[in-house]
Formats: C-alpha cells, sequence, structure tokens
C-alpha cells in the first residue's frame, strides 16, 4: 500500500568513495536499505562518518559510485526534478539579501510553485517567526536561522523531507525546544524524513527508527526501531524506555566507534 | 529608517572634523610654498588657480562637459564589458584563465600607444576618448565581480540544486546578487579611471575636451591653467568615486560579510605549467592578426604580428630598431622597479604604521581615499616638475601611483586578522609590535600580494605617461615620438614588448606568492 505522497526509500549496494590525491577514500561502504514511506529516520554517528554523504546522495546532489537509489518509482534526480524534496542545510543556507518572508519563498519559487504569501506567512507563523518577516538573516539569531531555513523546507510541501544536522550550532536550550516543536510540523505534514545528527538524544525524540554508522566508510552498526509513543511529551522523555533505547544508541555508537583499536586491545 | 541614520554615522565617521582641519591648513601651507616659490614654475597658488578658472569659468565649463560625456559613455560600455567578461568565465569555467590573461594583456596597453592608433582607426570625432575611457575600467570592474559572483558559499548553490534548477537559476539567485556589493566597489574604481581615460583620448588630436587643454597648458608651462585642470580633474575623480560609494550605500544591499573581501584580491589566472602560457601566447597573436584581417585594417598602421616579427628580428635594420627600443625599455625599466618596490613598501608600510597607531588613521584616511581617485594624468607632470627629469622624478610618479591602492588594500588585509586570534594574543598580554608580526602581517599578506599583481598595470601607465607628458626619456617617450612619426612597426613593437614584459612581471609576483602564502596562509591558496 505504497502512498504516492509518502514515497518509501530504497537503497541497494550504495557506495561512494571520493577521488584524492594518493587514490579513492571510501565514504561509504555499499550499503542495503529501506526505509517506510512517511517514516522519520535518524541517521546517527560520529563526525565525519559519512551521514551527511549518505544524506547527500539520498537528495540527488552526489552520485553514488555503485548501487541505486530509488524513492518510490523514482530516481533522486527525478525527484529533485520535478522538486519533490527539499533539505534543510546544517548552516541553514539563508540568502543574506533576502528577509525571512523572502527566505521561505524562495523554497515555493525555487520548486515552480506559484506565489502565495499566505501560504508563506502560515509557514512563519508555524516555526514561531510571526513579527521577524521582514527581518534579515543576519538580524536573526541562530535558532531563529534554523527556524526560517526549515520554513523554507517546508514551503515547497517535499514529499522527502531531508535534514541535515539542522540544529548542529545551536546551544542546547534552542535545541531542545525546536525538538519539543518542530515534530508536530511534518508529523502534520507526513512527508518521507531522513535527519542527520550527532546528538542521541535528538535521534530518539524525532525518529522512529535510528540507523548507527560506523566511522568512514559508513556502515550500518546497528538498527534501532524506536517505538515510544507520539506527542513524545516531558511523560515520554522521563521514561524508562526512552532511556533504554537511548543506552542502546550510545552503546552501538560506541562499539561502532574504532574497532581496529578496540580489536587490538 | 535605522538605515539611513546608521548611514549618515558613517558618514560622520569617514569625514570627521579633524579632516577639514587638515585640508584647510594644507591649504594655507599650499599658497605659502606657492608664493615662496613663485620664480621656480612648478606650484600654482590656489589663489592663482580660482582666479585662472574664473576667468576661463566658460571655456573650462565647455571642455568639462565634453570630456564628462565621453567619459560617462566609456564607462558604460567599460563595465559593460568587464560584467559580461566576468559572467563568461562563471560560466564557462575552463576559459578563466585565458580571458584573464587576455584582459590582463589589453589593460597593460600603454594608452600612449593605443591612443594614436585609435585616433587613425577612428579619425577625428570622439571614438577614441570613449574607447580609452572604456579600455580603462574594464579590468578592474571585471576581477571583482569575477570574485563576486564566485563569493557565495557552496550550500546555496546546493540550495537550487536540490529543488532541481540548474545554473542560470543559481546566476539569478545567487551569483548576481552576491556580486552587487563587488560590482559598485569596481564601478567605484572605474567612475575616476573613465574621466581619466577619456582625457588621455582626448590628447591624441581631438578637437575639444579638458585634454585638449591640458596638452596646450602643458606646452605653453601655463602654470595656473595646469593647475586649474588638474584641481577639475581631481574634484571630479573624488566626487565621483564618493557618488557610486553613496549610491551602493543608498542600494543597502551589502551583507557585511561579503563586503569584507576587498575588491583588489580577485583570485587571478596562475600558470599552471607553460602549456598554458603557450596557449595564451597563440590566442593572443591570432586575435591580433583575426581582428586585423577581419577589419582588413591597411597595413600601414595597422602591422601584424609578423611585421613586428620582421621589424624586430628578420627584416632590415632589425637590430638597430632592436638596440633602440630595448635601450629606451631599460632605461623605464630602470624608472620602474624602484618605484613600483617603493610604492608597495610604502603603502604596506604606512598601512602597519596606521595600524599600530589608530588614531592617526581616523585623520589620514579621508585623504587617502580622496587620493587615490586623483588621476595620473593630471599630477604626473606637476610631480615631475618638482623633483625633476631625472630618475628621481619618474620613480616617484610610479611610487605615488602605487602607493594608495595598496594602503587601502593593507588596511583592509590587517583588519580582516581573526578576531580569536588577536584575542589570543591579548589573554597574553602581547606587545603591539608583537601581535603585529604574529596576527596582523600574515593576514595582510594576501591583500598585500593582490595589489602588487593590480599594481603592475598602474605602474605601466604611470611610466609611459610621466614619460610621455614630462620627461621625455624611456619607452614612453619612444612611443609618442614614433606615433608622431608614423613609425608603426616601432610603435606595435614598443606595445607587444610591453605586453610581454607585464605578463612576465605578473606570473613572476603570482609565483612569490604562491610560495609566500603556501608557508604563511595556505588555506588562501587552497581556494
Amino acid at each position: 500500500m505504497p502512498d504516492a505522497r509518502r514515497p518509501d526509500i530504497r537503497l541497494t549496494g550504495v557506495s561512494k568513495s571520493f577521488g584524492a590525491p594518493g587514490g579513492e577514500i571510501p565514504a561509504v561502504a555499499p550499503l542495503d536499505l529501506q526505509l517506510a514511506g512517511g517514516s522519520m529516520t535518524a541517521l546517527v554517528g560520529p563526525s565525519g562518518c559519512g551521514k551527511s554523504t549518505l544524506l547527500r546522495l539520498i537528495a540527488g546532489l552526489e552520485r553514488p559510485s555503485s548501487g541505486e537509489i530509488r524513492i518510490g518509482d523514482e530516481t533522486p534526480d527525478d525527484l529533485r526534478k520535478r522538486a519533490a524534496l527539499s533539505v534543510a542545510f546544517q548552516d541553514a543556507a539563508l540568502l543574506p539579501w533576502r528577509t525571512v518572508a523572502g527566505n521561505v519563498a524562495l523554497g515555493r519559487s525555487l520548486a515552480r510553485r506559484p506565489r502565495d504569501a499566505g501560504a508563506v506567512s502560515d509557514l512563519i507563523n508555524l516555526v514561531g517567526l510571526k513579527g521577524f518577516e521582514a527581518r534579515r538573516p543576519a538580524e536573526l539569531s541562530g535558532g531563529m536561522r534554523q527556524r526560517a531555513a526549515i520554513a523554507r523546507a517546508m514551503a515547497s510541501a517535499p514529499e522527502l523531507l531531508l535534514l541535515d544536522e539542522p540544529f548542529g550550532a545551536l546551544d542546547e536550550l534552542t535545541r531542545d525546544r525546536l525538538n519539543a516543536e518542530l515534530p508536530a510540523l511534518w508529523e502534520a505534514h507526513g512527508a518521507t524524513s531522513v535527519l542527520v545528527t550527532h546528538s542521541v538524544a535528538e535521534a530518539v525524540r524525532l525518529a522512529d527508527r535510528i540507523l548507527v554508522l560506523s566511522p568512514r566508510p559508513a556502515r550500518i552498526a546497528a538498527d534501532i526501531p524506536v517505538d515510544l509513543p507520539r506527542p513524545r511529551d516531558g511523560v515520554v522523555l522521563a521514561s524508562e524506555a526512552f532511556r533504554e533505547i537511548c543506552g542502546q544508541v550510545s552503546a552501538a555508537l560506541r562499539d561502532g566507534q574504532e574497532p581496529s583499536r578496540l580489536a587490538a586491545q | 529608517m535605522s538605515g539611513a541614520l546608521a548611514q549618515r554615522g558613517r558618514l560622520a565617521a569617514r569625514l570627521p572634523g579633524g579632516a577639514l582641519i587638515a585640508l584647510l591648513l594644507a591649504l594655507i601651507a599650499w599658497e605659502a610654498i606657492a608664493r615662496l616659490t613663485a620664480q621656480s614654475f612648478f606650484i600654482a597658488a590656489p589663489s592663482a588657480i580660482v582666479a585662472h578658472m574664473t576667468d576661463h569659468a566658460g571655456l573650462l565649463w565647455r571642455a568639462f562637459a565634453v570630456t564628462l560625456w565621453a567619459a560617462v559613455r566609456g564607462f558604460v560600455w567599460g563595465n559593460l564589458a568587464g560584467v559580461l567578461m566576468a559572467l563568461l568565465v562563471v560560466l564557462l569555467p575552463r576559459a578563466e584563465r585565458l580571458v584573464a590573461t587576455l584582459a590582463l594583456l589589453v589593460f597593460c596597453l600603454p594608452l600612449v600607444a593605443t591612443g594614436p592608433i585609435l585616433r587613425v582607426l577612428f579619425g577625428p570625432g570622439e571614438g577614441p576618448q570613449v574607447t580609452l575611457a572604456a579600455l580603462a575600467v574594464y579590468y578592474t570592474t571585471f576581477l571583482p565581480v569575477l570574485v563576486g559572483l564566485r563569493a557565495a558559499p557552496q550550500g546555496w548553490f546546493d540550495l537550487v540544486r536540490s529543488y532541481g534548477r540548474g545554473r542560470m537559476v543559481a546566476l539569478r539567485e545567487v551569483r548576481l546578487p552576491a556580486a552587487l556589493p563587488y560590482l559598485v566597489a569596481g564601478l567605484q574604481i572605474a567612475a575616476p579611471a573613465a574621466f581619466l581615460g577619456a582625457m588621455v583620448g582626448e590628447f591624441t588630436g581631438a578637437e575639444r575636451g579638458l585634454g585638449v587643454l591640458t596638452v596646450r597648458a602643458l606646452r605653453a608651462l601655463d602654470l595656473p591653467a595646469t593647475w586649474s585642470i588638474a584641481v577639475i580633474a581631481s574634484a571630479v575623480s573624488v566626487l565621483a568615486f564618493a557618488a557610486v560609494g553613496w549610491a551602493g550605500r543608498r542600494l543597502d544591499l551589502a551583507p557585511p560579510q561579503v563586503l569584507l573581501a576587498s575588491p583588489v584580491e580577485a583570485r587571478q589566472s596562475r600558470w599552471r605549467g607553460p602549456g598554458e602560457a603557450l596557449l595564451a601566447l597563440v590566442v593572443t597573436l591570432a586575435l591580433w592578426k583575426g581582428a586585423m584581417e577581419l577589419f582588413a585594417l591597411p597595413r600601414f598602421f595597422a602591422k601584424r604580428p609578423e611585421d613586428v616579427w620582421a621589424y624586430m628580428v628578420s627584416g632590415p635594420g632589425a637590430e638597430a630598431h632592436r638596440a633602440k627600443l630595448l635601450g629606451a625599455m631599460a632605461e623605464t625599466l630602470s624608472f620602474t622597479a624602484p618605484g613600483y618596490v617603493a610604492g608597495l613598501a610604502f603603502g604596506a608600510g604606512l598601512a602597519v604604521v596606521l595600524t599600530l597607531a589608530p588614531r592617526a588613521a581616523s585623520l589620514t584616511m579621508p585623504v587617502a581615499i580622496a587620493l587615490r581617485s586623483i588621476p595620473i594624468v593630471a599630477t604626473a607632470p606637476l610631480i615631475v616638475w618638482a623633483l625633476g627629469r631625472g630618475a628621481a622624478g619618474t620613480i616617484a610618479v610610479v611610487a605615488v601611483m602605487i602607493f594608495f591602492p595598496t594602503l587601502v588594500a593593507c588596511l583592509h588585509g590587517l583588519a580582516r586578522t581573526p578576531r580569536a586570534v588577536l584575542d589570543l594574543f591579548e589573554v597574553y598580554a602581547a606587545e603591539r609590535w608583537r601581535r603585529m608580526l604574529g596576527a596582523q602581517l600574515p593576514a595582510m599578506l594576501p591583500a598585500f600580494f593582490a595589489s602588487a599583481r593590480m599594481a603592475i598595470p598602474a605602474a605601466i601607465l604611470a611610466v609611459t605617461t610621466a614619460e610621455w607628458l614630462a620627461t621625455g626619456r624611456g619607452v614612453g617617450a619612444l612611443m609618442a615620438t614614433v606615433a608622431s612619426t608614423s613609425d608603426y612597426g616601432m610603435l606595435w613593437s614598443a606595445i607587444a614588448l610591453i605586453g610581454l614584459v607585464a605578463v612576465i612581471v605578473h606570473g613572476l609576483v603570482g609565483a612569490l606568492e604562491r610560495w609566500v602564502l603556501s608557508r604563511t596562509n595556505a588555506e588562501q591558496l587552497a581556494r
């Protein structure tokens, strides 16, 4: 019962290596993977493990060195060409000469959607930036910039939403607030989502499923389902189940870390 | 609202009362010196200049209007060409080295030689003035706009790509807006340069204009007239510079982090192997030959590459021609090299001093900004009159021409020292000079080398202009002489030799830059 508006993602033998002086550097080892339509999957791993590369492969911003990626019945390029996916970038990537409203509207115009000031201002309200429509990115705090970037990513009503450490540069308090507020956004929207993060708590809080990646080249060290009820409010976060899953993810992260050195001991 | 207030604040900061007082004192000193040295015939007193201007107001005004109109047209065409070339390079990155080298070559063409050739091409009228004004501006627009078009971080391009949009959308949404502040910076430098180019164009047989009056005043040793024109040209240049800057601020389009990059910090073509040098040479010769054959220009004055070869190497009298040209070139280089080094050294040195003593900077900077836009044509004869026709005068002209852009660029570079690095030195209570050596000088180096590269065409312009208008020596004077006697073989040979020297020096400076920066600022080279 695949839903065209919530495509699933299938990776078959996908690998990626980058050319470098002195030979190819493998970034992603051959992967087979299936992500359910409409789900939120978190990719967790240490810095530089290749999780962002994996996300960029799914976005069609990088080409795999081998293997095939299908999103529903289409390739990432097909999806990109009809502007059915959007990416919230790590550094927000807001254009400094556009206002908040201008940047959010850009998400529509780049996707060739008709102008719709009402939809733009609805989204701005939704991410809590009401009153800041006319501000430039330089006048916003880091958290506000990320809100604007997420509003822009939602503005094209994507079928696939890719979040590349969207809260990576934020302080703990702001991150916590956004983690609490934003799930409602994409739950209502229902796009298939992939979130790259290096925060265990964030992954467990937001995702339906967590893939722990080992350091370069990225391999799947653990595949952990998150069977916690939604909304994940204070009660859920304080529960034994939540802590247990966090513990599992942390353990998998530790085990996946530097296996060669562990083996040597 | 707040933007307008901030602008007024910025204006006030740039024109402090101290500068006005300094200006007034300078005027008084000028008048006094002029009266004291009245017999030596090189300084006209402000009172004499004002008297000349009021007596000849109608004449000066008509000439000014003619020159200004030619400059405006050249400004438009030249900048259009610069922007289009930058766009071409961005859309066709493989063509960059070739386009950049050709652009540099054409920019290094000495006005002394191109002026007469354009005059023969266009005949009477305003063609040469407009062309020279355009030639004087396209390069200083091309370089910063190219930098600006590339100044955007990768994430912005990824954003465009993630919606499946292509290079044209990236150009419209990302590159062009990101390049706008750089364009304004380029236009700011271009505005005075266009006026200078138009004046030089008028030296070669125009009927009207400030350039015509300049030649007449110089020949007659008419001191107040020469100084009046210098003052008018300088005032126009300063005003044009300020007006473009004001218009840029009015647009309020500049995100500060982009404006931090100095316009002269252009990434330039870097020779990667002799293959590319050879390609540039072949394309240059092909374009040279091709253009002449295409427009069927008469061989009498439009010499082809093979004509120059025959004139200099294989034809009759080649040895004498060679001796004459190389002798003049050697003399010119002996003036240019010390002036080039001195200008760079003084510019960088003063930047360091002003950074160590920031209070002096608020007084000096407005004057420096004003002076850097004063046209060389107006000042070269005055400097040479002051310092004599020997080496000192010419060296001074070259040094002055290079000094101000270097100062401004180096101050910019020093100011870009990362805050965290300065804090580190602060934590250890390091002395100012230690902070300068350890943190600020390395931060200044990229800007310094960028201005060293930009100074090469400027030095050529300065030395040939000074030799032609004032000293009567070296290759500048040689070109002026052979142009007036229609010895076009020698003229084209001189142009070719100057272009060759310019490209070689440019390559040497670039190699030195890479060598130094790879030891001090490795991240600058990675880009």
